[in-house]
């Protein structure tokens, strides 16, 4: 038997602009062995011939450079978003567009939980269902045994049923911010930011951190990916210990499992050296699966929240500037000892006057620690300007912009936070591109559903969800969207030696497709199925 | 009757203003109390060897019986892990970060029935406040750390200069205290001091005001709130039980300008004891506002 293996395909876009189409790819060891024709492996001996992929596109495959690991593990809960949303094993959930739907799908839910088991929901977004406030009376119709917990898509609020308030001992007598309660002093369900939140949460067992750690979190995470096409991920804010290393390591290392996972620690809640000292010590567990060594930075808040800090004129509506979760000194502080131990950022930055402050701080850290290949990356970068693109490439920062927000909350912010002219140039992938910026785009799930294509289709369009084009100019063709979900984003994560492309020496990761994407109407970009993906020449398909 | 919830303190301030400093200072003397305290760092609450006893990547265990943590990333599951401890700590103590708002820490001790507000002490670096809280970029988060508090603490000065002084007035009506005097933190906020009935203080303190009140009216709990919103402003805390007029009684824990009413069983009279400190307030005062009708 042949160690090399050939792939037949109807089509394959190798985003390698040297042979930009093929047919068939080689694979040896789990790596790219030649491009081209049937007979594109001739000249490096015997090799068999696979016809499994001969009806489907193939593509690289698709690099996420921004979500996190609770995009698998939130499946563990009932969806109760808006939007129709595909859980990991296919299974299509229905989007609810009313509050009664909200009730009869959790109602059936809960039917499916032994007696007295938490019902937890997730993915409810009020702004969509403007009607009504959500309130303690809906939940108690779905459950009135057990408590029932819906957690908003922010992750900021959450609606509880009586039983649970009962739990976390709410009532007219307790009185704290963020318990929200109707004339008569009684809490009506609604619960506002994590101080409100946790009682309630620790009570009912649910708890980001460890959820992020389970191996049904990290396994579910791998068929997430494998269903967006995605073949390497980041998990960005991640919290490692010693034993949730120990978990990743091996359920990563499986034969198929079907992704690489890049996970960045929080550079947050510890000092600078300290966090830097921990992100070299996990390098040196990496494995070709497991991508460790980097840091994920917070500066500001969230523009929807209006915690962004964004420039002068601010907010549409008044609302003061957005707060700072890291004080600009010290994150001065944190770039420059990053940089000086060569350890790449990845550096959240929603609003204008936030991704000022970290380029100001990359410059100045670059001049005291010249290192020219770090390949910092802002993400979200959603406001950043022209000007700061420009800056931005001159520096080697790298962006990572929200395109899938033009599509979520475009309207949104066009109406209620920064206002028209800021929204037509938010997320601004034109700009950066020709600023020569190296960028890629992101869903940022679980806050946004993964699915690359979805994402090139928000940056290719800029369709809002009312239907109209948010700021034509900043459009990408379909290849510089398709470009942006692949070599792009390998780029941003130091890894275009290795993925990105399909072109001889790089691993054999791949996106199945049912179509070709280049073919299609850019409107129906995001429709273009996903049959799987292979990866390291090892074939997932759904 | 007594109080079973853990009490939490919030020690709020920018970066550098001296909140690990007063940790230390806490930790060495903690009043017989076994103090759990939530760090950034613990490298920078420099404890003295010989309090050690042990200590591992993230916690530091005292021979006092304190225990100091890094919090990491994410601070209100680090409560609720705090709260699953076997035993549970006397008192825990949260450092803010340096930009954090000390307030929406204390806002879980307000919601989570197992716990206890337990008061917000802002350090305040006299020779950088009047240019922090002017900084167009941190100025307003600056500001909003010093106006939740209930006891300012200046640091880096022998005196309170007068100017600050005036300014922070503006902000807070807070007490403002020499960083210097841990002291009077620690006997406002971390020492147990006696309910109604037992001892305040083992002997009488030169600096301190203590008064005790009992009354037999029957209170609903909207004048109950009402009469305790009008105490006297000087009163720093007062705590004790008072009879509900629907057959169920009150626990009352005020703190600065944070007032916490709960329920618990009718007691059998109403019983209340205040501190505060000398300069701000007197017993005749007290006895005067606890009177009247
Ligand atoms: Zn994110």
């Amino acid at each position: 038997m042949s160690d090399i293996t050939v792939f037949k395909a109807k089509k394959i876009i190798t985003m390698d602009p040297n042979r930009p189409a093929a047919t068939h790819v080689a694979v040896k060891d789990g790596k790219i062995l030649a491009v081209g024709g049937a007979d594109c492996a001739a000249q490096w001996g015997a090799f068999e011939t696979d016809s499994s992929l001969a009806d489907s596109v193939l593509m690289p495959g698709f690099v996420e450079g921004h979500a996190h690991m609770m995009a698998g593990a939130m499946w563990q809960y009932a969806y109760s978003g808006y939007h129709d949303r595909t859980d990991p094993d296919g299974k299509l959930w229905k989007g609810m567009t009313t509050i009664d739907e909200v009730v009869a799908s959790l109602k059936s839910y809960a039917a499916t939980l032994a007696p007295g088991e938490p019902l937890v929901g997730w993915g409810f977004d009020p702004i969509f269902l403007p009607t009504e406030r959500l309130n303690r009376r809906h939940l108690d119709e779905i459950a009135a045994d057990r408590p029932v917990v819906v957690m908003f898509s922010s992750f900021h609020v959450m609606c509880v049923n009586s039983a649970a308030l009962e739990m976390a001992g709410y009532d007219e007598d307790t009185e704290a911010e963020g318990i929200l309660t109707d004339g008569n002093g009684t809490p009506t369900g609604e619960l506002q930011e994590m101080a409100a939140m946790f009682p309630v949460m620790h009570r009912v067992g649910f708890d980001f951190k460890k959820l992020s750690q389970e191996e049904d979190s990290i396994r579910s995470y791998g068929r997430t990916a494998n269903r967006a096409g995605v073949t390497t991920i980041t998990d960005l804010f991640a919290t490692i210990t010693p034993e949730s290393l120990e978990t990743l390591l091996s359920v990563t290392a499986e034969q198929d499992f079907p992704l690489r996972i890049v996970p960045t620690i929080g550079a947050m809640g510890a000092p600078a050296d300290q966090i830097a000292a921990q992100a070299r010590e996990l390098a040196a567990s990496s494995t070709d699966k497991l991508r460790l060594g980097g840091v994920k930075l917070m500066t500001d808040g969230s523009i929807q929240g209006w915690t962004a800090r964004v420039k002068w004129p601010g907010y549409v509506g008044g609302q003061p500037n957005g707060i700072w979760n890291t004080a600009p000194e010290q994150i001065y502080e944190l770039c420059e000892i990053m940089q000086r131990e060569h350890i790449k950022m990845n550096i959240h930055t929603n609003g204008d006057e936030a991704s000022e402050v970290v380029i100001d701080a990359i410059d100045a850290a670059m001049r005291k620690h010249p290192w020219r290949g770090a390949r910092h990356v802002l993400q979200h970068a959603q406001m950043m300007g022209a000007d700061q693109f420009a800056r931005a490439a001159g520096l080697g920062i790298c962006v990572n912009l929200f395109a899938n927000h033009l599509w979520y909350f475009g309207d949104q912010h066009a109406a209620l936070t920064i206002g028209e002219d800021r929204a037509m140039r938010m997320d601004a992938c034109r700009s950066a591109k020709d600023a020569g910026v190296h960028f890629t785009i992101h869903s940022d799930a679980p806050v946004t559903p993964l699915g690359p294509l979805f994402t090139a289709w928000c940056a290719v369009n800029r369709t809002t969800m009312s239907g109209r084009t948010l700021g034509k100019a900043q459009c990408l063709t379909v290849m510089e969207g398709l470009h942006a979900i692949t070599l792009g984003a390998a780029y941003t994560m130091g890894m275009d030696d290795e993925i990105g492309s399909i072109e001889a020496g790089k691993q054999a990761d791949f996106a199945v497709l049912g179509s070709d994407p280049t073919a299609v109407d850019p409107a129906a970009l995001k429709d273009v199925p996903v049959l799987g993906t292979v990866l390291g020449g090892r074939v997932n398909l759904l | 009757m007594k109080d079973d919830r853990l009490p939490l303190t919030v020690i709020g301030g920018y970066l550098g203003a001296g909140k690990t400093t007063l940790i230390n200072k806490l930790l060495t003397d903690p009043r017989g109390q076994r103090l759990m305290v939530l760090v950034n760092d613990f490298g920078a609450v420099n404890i003295d060897a010989a309090l050690l006893e042990s200590a591992d990547e993230d916690t530091l265990t005292l021979t006092n019986g304190c225990v100091c943590c890094t919090m990491g990333a994410d601070l209100f599951m680090a409560i609720a892990d705090v709260l699953a401890r076997n035993p549970r700590p006397d008192h825990l103590i949260i450092e803010a970060s340096g930009v954090g708002d000390p307030a929406k820490i204390a806002t879980a001790a307000k919601a989570e029935k197992d716990m206890r507000y337990g008061g917000i002490v802002t350090v305040v670096d006299a020779t950088n406040f009047a240019r922090l809280s002017d900084d167009p970029m941190i100025g307003d988060q600056i500001k909003a750390q010093t106006a939740c508090a209930d006891l300012l603490l200046i640091s880096k000065t022998g005196s309170i200069p007068p100017a600050l002084r005036a300014q922070l007035s503006t902000l807070t009506g807070a007490d403002q205290l020499l960083a210097g005097d841990v002291q009077t933190v620690a006997d406002l906020l971390i020492t147990p001091w006696g309910w109604p009935g037992t001892q305040l203080f083992s002997k009488p303190h030169p600096d301190y005001v203590n008064w005790s009140g009992t009354g037999s009216d029957d209170f609903s709990r909207a004048a109950l709130r009402e009469k305790i919103s009008m105490r006297p402003p000087g009163l720093f805390r007062l705590k004790g039980f008072v009879r509900g007029d629907d057959g169920r009684g009150f626990l009352v824990q005020a703190v600065g300008s944070t007032v916490a009413i709960s329920r618990i069983d009718q007691p059998d009279s109403t019983s209340l004891v205040g501190i505060g400190l000398k300069d701000r307030v007197n017993t005749e005062e007290c006895g005067t506002w606890w009177q009247a009708g």
